[in-house]
């Protein structure tokens, strides 16, 4: 793929979108850099979807300001949009046509001709691995291919702002190799890229830096570094019971405390102070009665973070809007 | 077993139950159907008409009691009103014109004296070819009206022929009464003159035969008398004649003497004379000859008098004067019954009534039945096709998401309808090309006078038709709800539009509806050009109203386009 410097940026100003009495995006503010890659990470129903939907003028902000490369939406949206690539979180791509067919349109419909959009789709296929089914109708490519053409429609164009809507939901591991790939590439190219996810393994690896999103707010920012040391830096420990102990039964040691609400009675993750503390609260769940299958200790991640932040698990329950 | 059975049995319902666009299609659209068909259809099988009822334009050229008659009884039909115009134009102008005036019905001059004098009569239906069903249920009442007329008129000839034949027959009776009479009187008659005749003839005959003898003994004393007189007259010229003729005898008898005297002198003379016999001299000279008086005598004619009958003799005439006897008096008969008149008034009974139908606009009366079908069933698919082209399709690429991609793209929302809506109005404009090329091809329909005029009202509801599925889209706004709602849309809009069955079912409240659908003006023009067989100027009002119609439907679907592309609920 060519290598060109594009200065753009994302700008999202005390963003706000409410539908009825429930707030789905409040008072959000950011922005992403040219080359860079943010992702924003919230659990389901933290208004993930919502800010991407604004950002991408499909739907208007009660509130706030959006730029892309410096337009702003509300004087110049058609320009803006022109800046803009939308990798969508559904597959957003014609069925009946070949897979270089859904590229051509969309190629041609930013605005390229049509001997360049063919040349842009042959290298855009390559790029993503599907050269050798270009010609073949999308319903016959396998769910990692739809969503690997699905991430090249959206940035076919080159465009100076790519938004993506958890772009490796239900992908192959292969697959998202190769889209993590095409990602940074873009990146390096120097396109902005705000990556939506609840995945926080992807935000480790991939992005520069991350949001951290819940109820619509903005929690915290940073790289992911910042985002851990934010959430405390302390191991964690999860055991998991045959038979739970007694209640109370970490009361003895300093420091120690429920990392998350117990989903359920046969499962405890416990925020300590040091790794001493391991062998301890073992012998403490015996005495207590506890008969424990096996346990686990990790050291500090964005999820922990995460949930010492909001005080939640990232992977919520609730539906994503 | 069972108990899936029974789980899944249940699942069924509540799926049902959550399925709004089933349910909408299991009762709504059905409904809807039924009662938009009922509806129109009530006409046929016989439902209150509303308040516009049929209209039946009358020519009446006859103007006699039968004429009156039947226009009386079509007026007396709740169902239609009569409307009595001078002549076939203006009767053509209404039929044309209005709605609900399927025929003209022109009652010949002369109808009703034909009708008594026992012939069948012919009333001249000029029917709209468009509205050939609605002429069809009029017919058959017409049928029926007509059949009760002449049932009618049989009935009253028969009782007046009845009434008739008994006055007849106590006439004829009469008359044979008075016949018999008379043939007495007239043998006593006859006898009567025979007797005169004969004692008549006996005085004529004795009377003749006493003046014929009377005139023949008359004529006989005539001729006597003139026979004597003649007889005196004759005997007096024979007298002198008889003198004369004995002188000539005498001397006749001289002269034979003498010439033997002389050829005995001669003889000797010349016996005597020898060689000198040239020297003998002359003989001697014959006698005189008698007079010329007396041989005038003897040739004279006989100058005697004819007998005759002097005409100054009068022959008195017998008196043969007989006095005939007076003739007798001829008997009274009486006044003899007017047997012509009666026979003339009931020897025919009335005719019967029947007609024969004409197309209004001068082409053929009956149209062939694809000529409805092919355009309205037509119009009906290209509604449902562009339902599913523009509506299902709109809702999909929605679901797809690539609507969403393509507004992301900074392409204008207007470009990219318009480009949606112009293929399917193309590939709407060639359906219907295809269909009414493979009509014409397969059942023959008529393409009018005018083949290249129907791509106009065509291509005008092509554009309707698009943008009514876009309105569709826009109010249905899933994919699952655009083909319940669409659908029944479209077959309502077809079914009031007159493109299953002809406008004029309907009633008025529907019709009034319909004046609303692009379908009923498109209708209307493919009408006009294929069965009424006008010319181009007659489809360019209903295009231009289709095509307005059209224009209506696009606007709201634009205003209300932005449903399309409410994302907020992703």
């Amino acid at each position: 793929m060519d290598v060109v410097r594009i200065c753009s940026s994302i700008e999202a100003a005390h963003l706000r979108k409410s539908y009825g009495a429930r707030v789905a995006v409040d008072d959000l503010s950011f922005s992403v850099k040219a080359g860079e890659v943010v992702g924003l990470l919230g659990p389901n129903g933290a208004g993930k979807t919502t800010t991407l939907s604004m950002l991408a003028t499909l739907i208007a902000p009660d509130s706030g300001e959006v730029r892309i490369a410096g337009i702003d939406s509300r004087v110049a949206p058609d320009d803006l949009r022109r800046k803009l690539g939308f990798v969508p979180q559904s597959i957003a791509l014609y069925p009946p046509l070949s897979a270089f067919q859904n590229l051509e349109v969309f190629a041609q419909i930013h605005g390229l001709t049509r001997r360049s959009a063919e040349a842009r789709c042959i290298e855009t296929l390559e790029a993503v691995g599907l050269r050798d089914r270009a010609d073949d109708p999308v319903w016959t490519l396998s769910g990692g291919m739809k969503r690997r053409l699905n991430l090249a429609c959206g940035m076919v164009h080159r465009p100076a702002a790519l938004l993506l809507d958890e772009p490796t939901v239900g992908v192959d591991p292969q697959s998202r190799e190769s889209i993590f790939l095409t990602i940074r590439a873009l990146a390096d190219a120097g396109a902005a890229m705000l990556y939506s996810t609840h995945y926080m393994e992807e935000v480790e690896r991939m992005c520069d830096r991350a949001l951290l999103i819940d109820g619509g707010k903005l929690i915290a920012q940073g790289t992911v570094a910042e985002l851990i040391e934010l959430g405390g830096r302390h191991p964690r420990m999860e055991i998991t019971f045959a038979k739970p102990p007694r209640p109370g039964w970490y009361d003895g040691l300093p420091g120690v405390k429920e990392a998350a609400p117990a989903s359920i009675k046969t499962k405890v993750a416990l925020e300590l102070t040091n790794l001493r503390q391991v062998s301890e609260l073992l012998e403490l769940a015996h005495n207590a009665g506890g008969q424990q299958v096996e346990f686990a200790v990790h050291s500090p991640n964005l999820s922990d973070a995460f949930i010492a932040l909001t005080g939640h698990a990232l992977r919520g329950a609730t539906t994503e809007i | 077993m069972l108990r899936t059975a029974w789980i899944v049995f249940r699942n069924e319902f509540r799926l049902l139950a959550r399925d709004r666009a089933a349910l909408f299609m299991l009762v709504l659209a059905p409904l809807v159907i039924i009662t938009v068909a009922g509806l129109s259809l009530g006409n046929i099988y016989g439902a209150q008409p509303g308040a516009e009822p049929y209209s039946i334009v009358v020519v009446n050229d006859d103007h006699g009691w039968l004429a009156h008659a039947l226009v009386d009884a079509l007026g007396r039909d709740p169902l239609v009103t009569v409307v009595s115009v001078a002549n076939l134009i203006d009767a053509r102008a209404i039929v044309g014109g209005r709605a609900r005036a399927p025929l003209c019905i022109l009652i010949p001059a002369g109808t009703t004296g034909a009708f008594e004098a026992g012939r069948d009569v012919h009333l001249r239906l000029y029917i709209d070819p468009v509205k050939r069903l609605e002429a069809g249920a009029i017919e058959l009442n017409l049928d029926r009206l007509c059949r009760e007329v002449t049932t009618r008129a049989h009935d009253l000839a028969q009782a007046r022929m009845t009434e008739q034949s008994s006055h007849l027959r106590d006439q004829l009776a009469q008359a044979s009464n008075q016949m018999k009479d008379a043939t007495a009187e007239l043998g006593q008659m006859r006898r009567q003159i025979e007797s005169d005749r004969a004692t008549a003839q006996a005085e004529m005959t004795a009377r003749i035969s006493q003046a014929i003898e009377q005139i023949r003994a008359a004529t006989v004393a005539q001729i006597d008398l003139s026979l004597a007189q003649t007889e005196t007259a004759v005997e007096g010229d024979l007298a002198a004649r008889h003198d004369a003729l004995i002188a000539v005898s005498r001397y006749l008898g001289q002269l034979q003497a003498s010439q033997r005297g002389f050829e005995t002198w001669l003889a000797k003379l010349k016996s005597a004379a020898g060689s000198h016999a040239s020297q003998i001299p002359a003989p001697p000279q014959w006698p005189a000859q008698p007079g010329q008086a007396v041989l005038a005598e003897l040739s004279k004619p006989l100058d005697f008098p004819a007998p005759r009958i002097d005409a100054a003799v009068p022959i008195a005439l017998p008196n043969i004067a007989i006095g005939l006897p007076s003739l007798p008096r001829l008997p009274d008969f009486g006044a003899m019954p007017d047997l012509g008149h009666i026979v003339s008034r009931t020897s025919a009974l009335p005719g019967t009534i029947g007609w024969n139908e004409h197309s209004i606009t001068g082409g053929e009366a009956n149209v062939n039945t694809f000529d409805q079908y092919v355009p309205g069933f037509g119009i009906t698919f290209l509604l449902v096709d562009m339902l599913w082209g523009v509506g299902v399709g709109l809702m999909d690429e929605r679901d797809w998401g690539t609507l969403a991609r393509l507004r992301v793209s900074g392409a204008p929302a207007s470009g990219m309808m318009l480009g949606k809506l112009m293929s399917r109005f193309l590939i709407g404009l060639g359906q219907m090309i295809l269909l009414f090329g493979a009509g014409w091809v397969l059942f023959g329909i008529s393409l009018g006078h005018n083949s290249w005029a129907l791509i106009f009202p065509a291509a005008a509801i092509s554009f309707a038709a698009a943008a009514f599925s876009l309105v569709i889209a826009c109010v249905a706004n899933t994919r699952d709800a655009v083909l319940p709602i669409g659908a029944m849309a479209a077959l309502a809009m077809s079914a009031i539009g007159g493109c299953w069955w002809p406008l004029d079912f309907e009633p008025y409240w529907m019709r009034a509806l319909a004046l609303a659908m692009p379908t009923t003006w498109t209708m209307g023009a493919f009408n006009n050009l294929m069965i009424r067989g006008l010319g181009p100027s007659s489809a360019a009002w209903p295009t231009g109203v289709t095509f307005a119609i059209g224009v209506v439907f696009l606007a709201l679907g634009i205003l209300s386009s932005s449903r399309i592309y409410d994302y907020s609920g992703q």
